[in-house]
């Protein structure tokens, strides 16, 4: 994908940055001139590495941020470093997330409880934050990554797509809030994509659904980022509430 | 080149109906300015149009061909059609704009205008893309894009005829989606919201104000607005994208 300097000189910040598809966010928001607070659970050489080259490469600033979304105290420091660079942000792309493929049936309140934590309270915990910081400047813009599996239903995601509904239902109270101070917020839902989630489903299952698809095939990581950048970016200026299914046609 | 919008469909080829105002020549405007090369077609040819199409060309050095055809005609499409076919370039999108309305209320809706608002919104842009489509099969890629609108999905006082044709189109666009998509052709649409143009401009003011003043954003969107909606649908960054209608309606429930 060549560069559109889409997001130039725009200061983001993605959750969830480490791997999968927030990590194709950060290379496609690096590449189109974004500055980019980078979050992620744990430091590791190889992340460290990956900002600083896509950094040096597109002359851009990516600055690493850790908290584990679990842990409100460390949620508060990490959006406290943030804050105190005094820099605007105009992008937050709520990310990071953890799934649960259970029967309705086998599901346990502990683990309901631990993917509402991370899916939701915490990416609603972070928003609050940085919708204070947006409305400063009375711009900006929110997207959360939902799944398709909050609209559709999914054998075995009861509790996992609940979250993402659950989200998905904020944005669109949180648009009808903030649209006035002109901080937009949308949803992705991606439907069978290429990362370390899959590895929850069996091959059988994955190659299913993926001839399901319109396309016929799942979805690479970047193929999601890439809807991430035009809600970001000023084309879809006059989007807000919305929920993008990012699924290859999945009927 | 306005910056934030650059070269998005470098080097791609791309009809679109609908040319002379509007959206369509938004539209127009911003595929021209992001690199694409056009089939600009409109219904009529103005001095005016010719005039902008050359400077389109020259300014982003691209190719912008006119085509002009009546969609109530048949022949007159048949000839674009040709037209288009005998310039032997591939086709990566086709972008389907051209619409009217005649608003009315129920018990006045005349069967008469209904047929025209159908023949235009919905038979002769399924004829048309029939014969499109058919020239990008040969590529296995390309990216077609239909414009439904948000009374379609809502419905809206004073617009059966309007909607209904909107509506089918949604039909359109999923079926196509699934038939196309398995040989490389996304399908989508887009449901403007509530857009400053010359049609928006024949509905009553006040139902307008009531609208946007229910949007999040509480502001008429541009033309360009919907332009850049179309523009993110025909470029590669939608790959994964199809068979869906994108409302681009500042946050109308």
């Amino acid at each position: 994908m060549n560069s559109s300097m889409l997001l130039h000189n725009m200061n983001t910040v993605v959750t969830g940055s480490n791997r999968g598809i927030g990590k194709e966010v950060v290379r496609l928001f690096a590449l189109n001139g974004a500055n980019v607070w980078a979050c992620a659970r744990t430091p590791s050489d190889a992340f460290e590495k990956f900002i600083e080259e896509c950094a040096q490469q597109n002359n851009v600033e990516i600055w690493p941020v850790y908290f584990d979304m679990m842990n409100k105290e460390q949620i508060r420091d990490g959006i406290k470093k943030i804050m105190s660079s005094k820099k605007t942000i105009d992008v937050a792309v709520n990310n990071a997330g953890i799934t649960y493929n259970a029967l309705f049936q086998m599901s346990s309140i502990e683990k309901m409880r631990e993917v509402f934590e991370v899916n939701f309270f915490s990416q609603i915990i972070i928003s609050q934050y940085l919708v204070k910081l947006m409305l400063r400047q009375k711009k900006g813009s929110i997207i959360n990554i939902a799944s398709t599996a909050a609209l559709d239903g999914n054998s075995g995601r009861s509790i996992y797509g609940a979250s993402k509904a659950a989200i998905i239902c904020a944005a669109k109270s949180m648009a009808e809030e903030l649209g006035e101070s002109g901080i937009r917020v949308n949803s992705i839902a991606p439907g069978i994509t290429q990362t370390d989630m899959l590895t929850s489903m069996s091959d059988e299952i994955i190659e299913l659904t993926s001839q399901e698809t319109h396309l016929k095939r799942v979805a690479k990581p970047s193929e999601i980022a890439a809807a991430c950048l035009f809600l970001a970016s000023p084309l879809s200026e006059y989007i807000t509430g919305q929920v993008i299914r990012v699924d290859g046609g999945l009927g | 080149m306005r910056e934030g919008t650059k070269m998005l469909v470098k080097g791609k080829n791309v009809v679109i109906t609908g040319c002379l105002k509007g959206i369509g020549r938004s539209t127009l405007d911003i595929f021209a300015e992001n690199g694409a090369n056009i089939w600009a077609c409109c219904e009529k040819k103005t001095t005016e149009f010719e005039e902008h199409i050359l400077g389109l060309s020259s300014e982003y050095n691209i190719w912008v061909r006119p085509v002009y055809f009546d969609f109530l005609d048949e022949s007159t499409v048949k000839v674009a059609v040709k037209q288009i076919h005998q310039d032997k370039d591939s086709i990566d999108a086709l972008i389907n704009i051209a619409g009217i309305t005649k608003d009315a209320l129920f018990h006045m809706v005349s069967m008469k205008d209904m047929k025209t608002i159908f023949e235009v919104n919905l038979f002769a842009q399924i004829t048309f893309s029939q014969y499109i489509t058919k020239m990008m099969l040969k590529n296995k890629r390309g990216s077609v894009i239909y414009i439904s609108s948000i009374s379609a999905l809502d419905g809206n006082v004073g617009q059966l005829s309007y909607s209904a044709s909107k509506a089918a189109l949604v039909g359109v666009t999923k079926t196509l989606s699934a038939e196309l998509s398995p040989r490389g052709i996304r399908v989508n649409a887009i449901a403007p919201g509530v857009i400053d143009t010359e049609m928006t401009s024949g509905v009553s003011g006040t139902s307008l104000q009531e609208l946007i003043n229910s949007s999040a954003l509480k502001k008429i969107g541009r033309p360009s607005d919907v332009a850049k909606a179309i523009l993110f649908l025909a470029s590669d960054h939608s790959s994964y994208i199809t068979g869906q209608v994108l409302r681009v309606d500042g946050g109308i429930r």
